[in-house]
């Protein structure tokens, strides 16, 4: 009995201090393809409620297809449109880059118009709800400084510094990573005084097709006092999307085995 | 023909609905009542104190051909869209509006095709067109619709072909649709035959390409992209749009001239926005020396455009139009003594400002037309506001001005208008 506590006790310091030979970097590394990067492809139904501070309410639903270009960097997603009624059947096309601003396509059925989208602000609102584009589509880890700032037994937390702070409305902002698989679970933005003004935290999480996945996720502005919760359902991993679908032919014409309502 | 087309793919439709009726399609639209004020009063036209009042109700669906067949085993789809609107500023009874009427199906992995009442869009402009011969209503732009009738449906057959090398756009009209432009009712205009600004008063008619073999429109685009770079080559043969020609100047007609076109358009980022140029000849099949004093030039045309995210959710986009009759001097020296004439070239300069605010529930947008060669231009600003999900609500003005009563602003001057619509979606 004795032994195997000596036993366990060993392996959970083993464990531990290999888990600290981690350094910041591939921890961060990590937890950026568990987020954005897992499977080859994938699919999700997101629904998003945006509350503001008066307690109104306002719905988005949409279906998001993804494809990795490649881990880490360069990846393409395909959004659609559900709800509101007024943008039901609008489509639009991510082609996200490392290293330079993406392509991104807008298609207006009701007049069969292809808008190219001049889009370097990343940090500006996804779809009018609380959730930033960088959220969605994730947030390049070169522009910032990582340091590991704490670590317990249950999580990590990183310490991200903007390289150049005049692109971001934060000074810097903390992640808590599970230890156990890596997963972001909050995410505290500080302005430039050193306030807390947003947060970002995932509320459940599931294991998918052996992914871990964060299914219900909110994003809060504390100076306004809204948010906007994120429910992901029909999530399916490695289904076989193809290049063409992020072209304009299924910008016009939807790939409709992968939209089901 | 045109009706015996629909009738055929009603019968189409009614034939699959009832062995799926359990999997009734859903139907999306809105009402809207929408009014426009007159800012200059305009007694030419039917009313002098505004210029739209009209409620409409916009009904859609998409529907999936279900079961085993040979169009759901090709991804079928049917789209409706119809609007029934009661304009009483001609004080109608009410009418409606076939927005589309389709179906779209893939033959092979690489065919799409769509047959039936659509709109077609191509090209890089914004509110600028040089390659897209597809049917526009100006005066639904000049009042302040929504942008959505701008575009006006074709009857068409769209074959989309996607072979490695380049995407292909086929595009056959069997029936010519014209541009809905001023006529003196709505908004009052220049009229050459009156040699001034007129509203009711005008006689002039255009007169329509019969529906005939030899009257097929033909559009066709191929496109690819070099990385994030869009390349697009154009061809039209067809007829101009706008009635620009005279046919019998005794019986104040004019029509719609033959045209083809050849095109080509480069869209991509650029400068940390985005770039786009695209240019057109326009051959005038009917005048091809431009020495017919009746039927409008030859014409080259040049679009450059840019657009930039500024960030803060402000957007600013500019654009440059250069055209040029080609046969100018032939043009002038085929003219009668006192012929009313046009310009050989035409500047135009165009910005747009769009600022979103309080969560991107709040859309301001401004649009400027400026002619320095003209010297007209036109203002289009807006307020857009979503009130909820279902409620939205647009405030705007339009102000087209000129020195000139005889330029494209200049010659709208007594339409300018403020607007007010509100929409309710479902």
């Amino acid at each position: 009995m004795r032994k195997t506590l000596v036993f366990l006790a060993a392996l959970f310091f083993v464990s531990n201090a290999w888990a600290q030979e981690l350094n910041v970097d591939e921890i961060v590394i990590k937890a950026n393809n568990r987020s954005y990067y897992q499977g080859k492809d994938g699919r999700a139904k997101v629904t998003m409620v945006v509350t503001d501070a008066q307690g109104r309410k306002r719905e988005r639903q949409l279906t998001i297809l993804k494809l990795n270009v490649q881990e880490g960097a360069d990846q393409k997603y395909f959004v659609y449109f559900h709800k509101p009624n007024d943008v039901k059947g609008m489509s639009y096309i991510v082609w996200k880059h490392a290293g330079k601003d993406d392509d991104r396509w807008l298609y207006l059925p009701a007049m069969d118009l292809v808008r190219r989208i001049a889009a370097s602000d990343k940090r500006s609102s996804f779809v009018g709800t609380t959730f930033l584009y960088e959220d969605i589509s994730g947030r390049s880890i070169d522009l910032d400084k990582h340091e590991l700032s704490a670590s317990d037994a249950a999580y990590y937390t990183i310490k991200n510094t903007p390289k150049d702070a005049a692109l971001v409305e934060f000074s810097y902002y903390t992640v808590k990573i599970d230890k156990n698989n890596f997963v972001p679970m909050k995410a505290e933005y500080f302005d430039k005084s050193g306030k807390l003004y947003r947060t970002i935290e995932a509320l459940e999480v599931k294991v998918i097709q052996n992914y871990p996945t964060v299914t219900r996720m909110k994003a809060a502005d504390l100076n306004a006092g809204s948010n906007t919760i994120a429910e992901f359902s029909d999530i399916s991993y490695d289904i076989g999307l193809t290049d063409n679908i992020f072209t304009e032919r299924f910008l016009r014409t939807p790939p409709q085995q992968w939209l089901k309502e | 023909m045109r009706g015996i087309f629909f009738i055929g793919l009603g019968i189409l439709f009614l034939n699959i609905l009832p062995a799926q009726a359990a999997e009734l399609p859903e139907w999306h639209g809105f009402a809207e009542q929408a009014y426009g004020y007159r800012i200059s009063r305009d007694s030419l036209t039917k009313h002098r104190d505004y210029n739209m009042l009209e409620q409409r109700i916009q009904l859609k669906t998409r529907y999936a051909i279900p079961g085993e067949n040979f169009l759901s085993a090709r991804n079928g789809v049917i789209t409706y869209k119809g609007d029934f609107v009661l304009d009483e500023y001609f004080a109608t009874t009410g009418s409606f509006d076939l927005r589309e009427l389709n179906l779209a199906f893939s033959p092979q992995s690489f065919i799409d095709i769509k047959a039936g009442r659509q709109i077609l869009t191509w090209g890089t402009g914004d509110y600028v067109f040089i390659n897209d011969f597809f049917p526009k209503d100006y005066v639904s732009f000049y009042i302040g619709r929504d942008d959505e009738y701008l575009k006006k449906p074709s009857d068409a057959l769209r074959i989309s072909l996607y072979p490695k090398a380049a995407n292909i756009d086929f595009v056959l009209i069997p029936d010519f649709t014209p541009n809905t432009m001023p006529d003196g009712d709505r908004l009052s205009f220049f009229d050459s035959f009156q040699r001034g600004i007129v509203g009711r008063d005008s006689q002039r008619n255009a007169v329509k390409p019969a529906f005939k073999a030899e009257n097929m429109q033909y559009a066709l685009r191929i496109y690819r992209n070099f990385e994030s770079t869009e390349g697009a080559l154009y061809y039209y043969r067809g007829f101009d749009p706008s009635p620009r020609s005279y046919l019998d100047e005794a019986n104040f007609q004019l029509f719609y001239e033959r045209l083809d076109a050849y095109g080509a358009s480069l869209r991509g980022p650029f400068a940390s926005g985005i770039g786009n140029v695209e240019t057109g000849y326009y051959r005038s099949r009917q005048d091809a020396h431009g020495d017919n004093r009746l039927i409008e030039n030859s014409m080259f045309k040049l679009l450059v455009g840019y657009e930039k995210d500024m960030g803060n959710d402000l957007k600013i986009g500019a654009q440059y139009l250069y055209e040029q009759k080609l046969n100018y001097s032939a043009y002038r020296s085929a003219l009668l003594p006192g012929d009313f004439f046009w310009d050989e070239y035409r500047h135009l300069l165009t910005q747009r400002i769009t600022k979103l605010f309080k969560n991107q529930t709040v859309t301001l947008g401004l649009f400027n037309f400026w002619s320095p060669s003209d010297k007209d231009g036109y203002v289009r600003a807006s307020c857009a506001y979503d009130i909820s999900d279902q409620w939205k609500l647009v405030f705007g003005v339009n102000l087209p001005w000129g020195e000139d009563m005889t330029t494209d602003f200049g010659m709208m001057k007594k339409n300018k208008n403020a607007f007010v619509r509100a929409r309710y979606s479902f």
